[in-house]
């Protein structure tokens, strides 16, 4: 618990970060959402601009949950690490603690924005948005058991600021977030195939659902999204714990 | 006088070849912008938009290289926020050139350094869309430059007036993204003209969209590259000029006043 609030309150000072994420946030809508759904077919999506806002919501919160392998880096450059490793904490604990932290302290920022888009979107399905809102959790979990394996295995906080950089260019193109998935597939079959495996569809697709306005919603069963989200909480989340726990035993890291 | 400023511009091109990873990692979100998202949303398109701009990738290509052009022409505020933080500006005053020199050199080394971020970008239009003759391509150059030296120019005046990083920042997400997505770079500007007649969006942004440089720039590379979607109108050039005499003169002013503080 104490891993986690401490991650918790890390994030929150960066507040530029905050407040830049949250005007791009509210621009996306004001402009991109509402000029963009201008110019698209309604026979393509019927209501362009919801689905977008509801793409949008899990975008941000892919981008704040993966900050946390920035975190490691400062840490190591600032000689933190090895402050954390002295701590009465076990190895276990502080690394799920990270993970947990990494996921959490991301929600907790993007929940007022998650707020924003419901209220745009102006719909929801109690029980099927719980259980949008208990994928989320995972999703946003497991990006950020990502951000922290892959911090671990690059050494170079430059590379991994290109890798991310790349990473996040590709997984929110490739996916479902911004078009739906026939769209993808017609446009380019390998685009299509990127899409229906990636994480970023499975969260876009259960949360559009979640909102239960048949209009945006593009899934018929929820199931296949949500043990796709599952299965990418359960690998980052263990790949990353043991990775994290071997990486920071006799200063591997450095 | 020259000399001075070709100094500067030196230096403040080394500083930006520092940010190599951050210029790969941009360069790819770029091209992720263009074959991904473009390729895709060319399938989405409404008949009527269709009908007007073709195509939606090489609609959004010059779009893109503006883009990329005030991305890079803006990093020059985040130095001068910097330098300005740490004092470092007290070392500047003591190399020996004017003022002037230092202030005029700031504006077009951050002009130049988005000029040639963009140019693999502009290429990559050229290769997609179709190319411009000469003189065509001597326009689109000359202005792009003067586009990119007033993008330098606000960047400067916005740093140069944020006391701390996090307001600069601020400032920065506030003045990219409504110079970003009020503009017709993603979408044709009667699409935002539409919906400012239908009292869905406020006049006072339509008439932001029409003047806006991104948009202005944009809209004249289309109608080089793609004549039949737009005509060309010398009113752009002169509205990005007018943009870049505020700005590069605003900025030079506030930075000399700062340095001489």
């Amino acid at each position: 618990m104490l891993v986690i609030e401490r991650d918790v309150r890390l994030f929150f000072q960066y507040k530029f970060l905050i407040i830049m994420r949250a005007i791009w946030f509210v621009s996306q809508i004001a402009f991109f959402g509402l000029i963009a759904s201008q110019m698209i077919n309604v026979s393509a999506v019927a209501d362009y601009f919801r689905y977008y806002v509801g793409g949008l919501s899990v975008m941000t919160l892919y981008s704040a949950a993966i900050f946390i392998g920035f975190d490691i880096y400062e840490e190591a450059e600032h000689g933190v690490f090895e402050y954390l490793l002295s701590l009465p904490v076990s190895r276990r604990q502080l690394v799920l603690g990270r993970s947990i932290g990494g996921g959490l302290r991301s929600f907790i920022y993007v929940g007022p924005l998650i707020a924003i888009s419901l209220f745009v979107i102006g719909s929801l399905n109690p029980i099927a948005f719980l259980i949008s809102l208990f994928a989320l959790f995972l999703f946003s979990f497991g990006v950020a058991g990502m951000s922290i394996t892959l911090a671990v295995m690059i050494k170079s906080s430059d590379r991994f600021d290109i890798l991310m950089g790349v990473l996040d260019a590709l997984i929110v193109r490739l996916s479902t977030a911004m078009y739906p998935l026939a769209i993808v597939q017609v446009a380019n079959p390998a685009y299509g195939g990127a899409a229906s495996f990636n994480p970023v569809s499975f969260a876009s697709d259960l949360f559009r659902w979640g909102t239960g306005l048949d209009k945006i919603i593009t899934i018929d069963n929820p199931l296949l999204p949500l043990l796709g989200i599952v299965a990418f909480f359960g690998f980052f989340t263990l790949f990353g714990v043991v990775i994290y726990g071997k990486r920071i035993e006799g200063g591997a890291w450095r | 006088m020259m000399k001075g400023i070709l100094r500067i511009v030196e230096l403040d091109f080394r500083n930006f070849f520092r940010y190599k990873w951050w210029l790969v990692g941009l360069i790819s979100m770029n091209l992720a912008d263009l074959f991904i998202m473009a390729v895709v949303y060319n399938h989405m398109l409404a008949k009527a938009v269709t009908e007007k701009i073709t195509s939606y990738f090489d609609f959004f290509a010059p779009g893109l290289a503006v883009t990329g052009l005030f991305a890079s022409a803006f990093m020059i505020g985040r130095e001068v926020n910097m330098e300005r933080r740490r004092e470092i500006h007290h070392y500047m005053l003591s190399i020996p050139m004017s003022r002037y020199e230092l202030a005029f050199g700031r504006v077009i080394s951050g002009g130049l350094r988005g000029l040639v971020y963009m140019t693999p970008l502009l290429l990559t239009c050229f290769i997609f869309v179709g190319f411009p003759t000469l003189p065509q391509l001597l326009l689109i150059i000359f202005t792009l430059f003067l586009l990119a030296m007033g993008i330098s120019g606000l960047s400067i005046t916005i740093a140069v007036s944020t006391s701390s990083f996090e307001k600069f920042v601020t400032a920065r997400g506030l003045v990219y993204y409504t110079l970003f997505f009020c503009s017709s770079v993603f979408y044709p500007l009667y699409l935002i003209q539409n919906l400012g007649k239908s009292g869905q969006f406020p006049s006072i942004l339509v008439t932001f969209a029409e003047v806006n440089p991104l948009s202005n720039a944009s809209d004249m590379i289309r109608s080089f590259l793609m004549p039949s979607t737009m005509t060309f109108s010398p009113y752009w050039l002169v509205s990005v000029a007018i943009f870049t005499i505020i700005f590069a003169l605003t900025a030079a002013f506030a930075y000399i006043k700062i340095l001489a503080r």
